[in-house]
């Protein structure tokens, strides 16, 4: 007994039984290339999710009718959960297909090749979202700039300015005001502190950092969430979160889409109290994607990428998923304000899909290491 | 030399399917981020994401102690000191709630406390109490478990003594001189097993006190980016510090129980006669509420399945029908339907019986042979088989999760039943607590007659043993079902797999979904409201077979 | 003194019925009687944990019987010692008086230096002493013994008697012992009465 108990806190201290599964892995057989593909198809397709809402059963039940597939749905918390499962289960996926990844988190994902090149055929994506990156990996399916939201109800330019830059949250007025989902977790959330790393490099203040600003508001109080979910629906004032069970509604600023007041106006008749913060630099071009993953059911994977880019279901994107099209020659629809109370940023913050990817890990260290320093 | 070897496999299978995933989740998650102990307590309080939580964690338990002390003592002393008609049914519906599935009473409570109830969820102020009052809720049965024996069961000469003596002569010396040291033992135990219960809380916390993590929630929230060689390090370094630190104190809270238990069990005398007790109708005013707290958040629960909320512009208006039930069992693309979750849990909770109760007989046997030789060895191994108490629930999932799973994940991902290992580290412990007590109270003398009649091992085992410790066994089984049904925490991190999904994570599904859907959350109840009806079948069962006044938490 | 008059209990069947009895102030009397014939049934109606149908009880010319038993001044000494585990003897017989003087009561007792032992420490006899001591540091006026020798050896029963009596005859204190051992009962006191049916 007491040698077993000394075998297993050896063991325990060391982390070796872990390196020997490891190691067992590797010796029993590597990730396959390319052309070792092999594939079987089943006749399903598990896509893991979060909750797009673009993934209505009517959706699916359209794209099983058409392709003979089964369509499973393994839906997570957010773009973060997305990728961690995809890293957890490396090797032994149990998913066919990822919808949700943006271009804040394929990097990692391509990084651990968890995914494979699909095999759809689609031809007519706008160039503004292929031009961000190209990859045979992964397939964009919907796009928008996130940027702050804010309650123009509240921030009506008498009681309260309108900011006129981000260093403007950080005002005494604005405590507890803001709400951000984090960048850890959250796809927005993550694309919103990518975009300060632009902004605040490109601001007429050179003393200050991207940092200093997330350190001033974790000390400002700002309201970090999991989701973008909660951070809209439960803490926001100016959207549809009052209809919410669980709504507070302490902050009238969230991050969001530049687009989302144009959402909250076409579902409310053509009106809505919440409109885009107009800053240049700060606004980010997000693109959503859909992947292959690896040692799934290729072949219905890619179908599915070809449906969910079609122009059937994809020119829909703006009223179906509440996001843009990536289709060549489509907008947001005119009906009920939706475009008219959409912000296009003229000049958005611009931040290759390189420099996310070679840099990504040390942005949230230093976020982490910013918020924490209070 | 066989009967030797029978008790070391039985150890050895223990071992494996219970205390080796957990080290080999500590092995992998130490492999990722490096053996640092300080560095993982340290990261605490450096990380955002974790900073805070453990004082809040803290916090909110002790409160919830002090809170449940306040509000069950006089509910343990009611039952103790006076006769109620149907008393074992009062007994039963107090103390119901320390079994009900914790994804329950916090649907329960969100029910009472949000738009459909008393609209206070709108305050934040208000979501700290809300959680204490659910922990009180779940906890009180724990002091009247651990009390009640102590104010009926006692030698009423103690009482009758310290009358006729100045130092007893007002209630209030009596309180001071008798009741208060008596009861001291228990309380303390009662409040280390409450405080234990609420420092690890998880669905409460996850789902009232939005923003405010508790170790474990917090814990859950990164459970799936750990063990990943390279990534967020940070988060396994997290994981470790907050097992850490949840380890030193449930082993403590623990082990001061188990002292307690076993030092007040020498002293204090019980009467050997049943005790007359007098009646007390203004104990009503105590009783009374106590029976509409334990049952209200349930029947919230069931009501708020037949209830339909839907707001617009226009207004929010209530349409009571079944549309929600419909809607919990009919086939979805991203949701379990309630009938593969039924299936998920009974079968789970079957098979976890069918596992943890023979290997929790060997173990319970062993230890209590083994004490009669080596008592050392036989705590230790006591202390081995009780090491799942002193990790949380989620670090148990992740213990099949990255431990057991990534042996072989195409193997663990192929099986249905592999979320049963986490039911089955959960349960075996308490399957050993339950027939060790029994075990250790048969009397010597009957095994000892029964070999001199001439009874061999196995007669002595179906003619004595097992009838004897029958009442433990069914209770044991009981208490096997309705934790496996109601387990959250361990499934919540494992069955990121629709096809493992047992009620409780499909309520908690249920409740996360987005609003675009009226029926979802009384669609939650309603699973919430099969998963309670399952719940109180088990209990009522096993309190038919519960012997009274044992004054421990079965 | 003591004084009591028909007193009348039953319980499934008479007990006793218009008992009296009257008790000088320093006298010692044994009562005796078989198996459940009502003695320690007496002795508690005496302290007041329980009450009579009917009859009346003074102590000292006050009548007491409508008294709850925490004012009555009786001090009782129970079979079994009834000792208080989470105290130890000093504390224990602090109840008894809180300010009073330990040593003295536990040298009276023959247990000097007992101060600090724990109640489960003590023997029968030793523990019975100490309820002893206890119950006359509160200063009773009368004093009852419900069988305390009966888990006792003989020997130390009668040693015990004695030293008890011995206590009792120095403070006057008069008291009654229920017995069914007649040995005893002639040992410890001036007086025996029957209770029989």
């Amino acid at each position: 007994m007491v040698l077993v108990s000394a075998l297993c806190i050896f063991t325990t201290l060391s982390g070796c039984l872990t390196g020997l599964i490891e190691e067992q892995k590797i010796d029993d057989g590597g990730i396959p290339v390319q052309s070792e593909y092999d594939w079987i198809d089943d006749g399903e397709l598990t896509i893991v999710t979060y909750d797009v809402y673009g993934l209505t059963p009517e959706m699916i039940e359209l794209f099983e009718n058409q392709s003979g597939y089964k369509v499973n749905l393994l839906k997570l918390d957010d773009a973060g959960s997305v990728l961690s499962h995809l890293l957890q289960h490396q090797d032994n996926q149990i998913a066919d297909l990822a919808i949700g990844l943006d271009n804040t988190y394929l990097p990692i994902a391509l990084e651990y090749d968890v995914l494979w090149k699909h095999q759809a055929e689609v031809s007519n994506i706008s160039e503004e979202v292929m031009g961000v990156y190209q990859t045979e990996y992964a397939m964009p399916f919907d796009h928008g700039y996130v940027c702050i939201n804010y309650d123009k109800s509240v921030i009506d330019g008498t009681n309260y300015s309108v900011p006129t830059s981000l260093w403007d949250l950080t005002n005494q007025e604005f405590s507890g005001k803001v709400a951000i989902p984090s960048p850890e977790t959250s796809s927005p959330g993550r694309a919103f502190m990518t975009a300060t790393t632009y902004y605040f490099d490109n601001d007429a203040d050179m003393n200050t950092t991207w940092t200093d600003w997330w350190n001033a508001m974790s000390k400002n109080d700002v309201i970090v969430t999991t989701g973008w979910s909660e951070a809209y629906e439960t803490h926001y004032t100016g959207g549809y979160g009052e209809w919410i069970e669980g709504y507070v509604g302490d902050a009238n600023f969230v991050v969001s889409y530049c687009h989302s007041p144009g959402v909250e106006s076409y579902f409310n008749g053509d009106w809505t109290k919440s409109a885009s913060l107009d800053l240049d630099n700060y606004a980010f071009h997000q693109i959503e994607y859909a992947a292959a993953i690896e040692g799934g059911n290729l072949g219905a994977a890619s179908k599915f990428i070809e449906y969910l880019t079609s122009y059937e279901i994809n020119s829909q994107m703006p009223l179906s998923n509440y996001m843009y099209s990536v289709l060549d020659n489509t907008t947001l629809p005119e009906e009920m304000g939706y475009l008219n109370n959409s912000l296009n940023p003229t000049n958005p913050a611009i931040i290759s899909f390189h420099e996310i990817s070679q840099n990504m890990s040390s942005w949230l260290e230093d976020w982490n290491f910013a918020m924490v320093d209070v | 030399m066989k009967r030797g070897m029978t008790h070391l496999l039985i150890v050895i299978s223990y071992l494996t399917l219970v205390i080796f995933p957990l080290i080999l989740a500590f092995d992998r998650l130490i492999w990722v981020s490096g053996f640092n102990p300080s560095n993982w307590v340290n990261s605490l309080e450096a990380n955002y994401i974790s900073q805070g939580v453990l004082w809040f964690t803290i916090k909110q338990a002790f409160l919830s102690t002090v809170v449940t002390a306040l509000i069950a003592i006089p509910i343990a002393w009611q039952l103790g000191r006076y006769e109620w008609k149907f008393e074992s049914v009062i007994k039963a519906v107090l103390t119901m709630p320390f079994v009900m599935p914790s994804i329950i009473v916090t649907m329960g409570f969100l029910q009472i406390t949000g738009s459909n109830g008393l609209s206070l969820r709108d305050d934040s102020s208000t979501w700290l109490p809300t959680l204490i009052i659910a922990h009180a809720w779940f906890n009180s049965a724990l002091f009247i478990r651990f009390c009640e024996p102590v104010l009926s069961n006692i030698d009423p000469n103690y009482l009758d003594q310290i009358r006729l003596l100045p130092g007893g002569n007002t209630r209030l010396k009596r309180i001071r001189n008798l009741w208060a040291p008596l009861l001291f033992p228990s309380v303390i135990a009662a409040s280390c097993m409450t405080f234990v219960f609420s420092f690890t809380s998880f669905a409460l916390v996850r789902w009232i006190t939005i923003g405010d993590n508790s170790l474990e929630s917090m814990m859950a929230s990164i459970a799936s980016s750990a063990g990943i060689q390279g990534y967020m390090i940070s988060h396994n370094e997290i994981i470790l510090g907050a097992s850490l630190v949840q380890f030193i104190l449930l082993a403590s809270a623990l082990w001061l129980v188990s002292s307690i238990q076993q030092k007040r069990q020498k002293q204090i005398r019980q009467s050997l006669e049943k005790i007359v007790k007098s009646k007390n109708k203004t104990g009503w005013l105590v009783i009374g509420p106590a029976i509409t707290f334990s049952v209200f958040p349930l029947i919230a629960v069931l009501i708020s399945s037949f209830r339909i909320r839907t707001t617009s512009q226009t207004g929010t208006h209530y349409d009571w029908n079944t549309s929600a039930w419909n809607f919990a069992f009919s086939d979805n693309y991203s949701l379990a339907s309630a009938n593969d979750a039924i299936f998920n849990s009974l079968g789970y909770a079957t098979i976890t019986v069918l596992i943890a109760l023979p290997i929790g007989w060997f173990l319970s046997q062993t230890i209590v042979k083994v004490e009669s030789k080596n008592r050392f060895l036989a705590r230790v191994l006591d202390l081995f088989v009780m090491i799942p108490f002193a990790v949380s629930s989620v670090m148990i999932g992740l213990g099949v999760m990255i431990g057991m799973i990534k042996i072989d994940p195409e193997f663990f991902y192929s099986l249905w039943i592999t979320p049963v290992f986490a039911h089955v580290m959960i349960t075996t412990p308490f399957v050993v607590r339950i027939l060790i007590s029994s075990r250790r109270s048969i009397k010597q003398d009957y095994l000892e007659c029964a070999k001199v009649l001439g009874l061999n091992n196995k007669e002595r085992l179906f003619k004595i043993e097992l009838p004897l410790m029958k009442h433990s066994i069914y209770i044991a089984i009981i208490f096997v079902i309705a934790m496996s049904l109601g387990e959250f925490g361990a499934s919540w991190v494992v069955t990121r797999n629709s096809e493992w999904t047992t009620l409780p994570i499909l309520i908690d599904s249920l409740k996360g979904v987005p609003y675009n859907n009226s029926l979802t959350i009384p669609a939650a109840c309603a699973i919430a409201s099969i998963l309670m009806i399952f719940t109180i079948i088990t209990f009522t069962i096993a309190e038919k077979f519960r012997k009274s006044n044992t004054g421990g938490m079965f | 003194m003591l004084k009591i008059t028909n007193l009348s209990k039953s319980f499934e069947k008479i007990l006793f019925e218009d008992f009296s009895l009257e008790i000088e102030p320093g006298e010692i009397i044994a009562i005796t009687g078989p198996s459940g014939c009502g003695k320690t049934t007496l002795l508690r109606i005496i302290c007041g944990l329980e009450n009579s149908e009917s009859g009346e009880i003074y102590v000292n010319e006050k009548l007491i019987s409508n008294l709850p038993p925490e004012i009555r001044n009786v001090g009782l000494i129970f079979q079994t010692p009834v000792l208080y585990p989470h105290f130890d003897v000093e504390n224990n017989l602090r109840l008894g008086d809180k300010n009073g003087n330990i040593q003295s009561a536990l040298k009276e007792v023959n247990l000097e230096g007992f101060e600090k032992r724990n109640i489960d420490s003590l023997s029968g006899g030793e523990s019975q002493r100490v309820s002893i001591a206890r119950a006359l540091l509160a200063k009773p006026e009368i004093l009852l013994l419900d069988e305390p020798f009966s888990s006792l050896d003989e020997e130390l029963s009668f040693q015990l008697v004695s030293d008890i009596r011995k206590i009792l005859k120095m403070r006057k204190c008069p008291a009654i012992l229920v017995t069914h051992n007649i040995n005893i009962a002639e040992k410890f006191a001036d007086r025996i009465v029957s209770l029989n049916k």
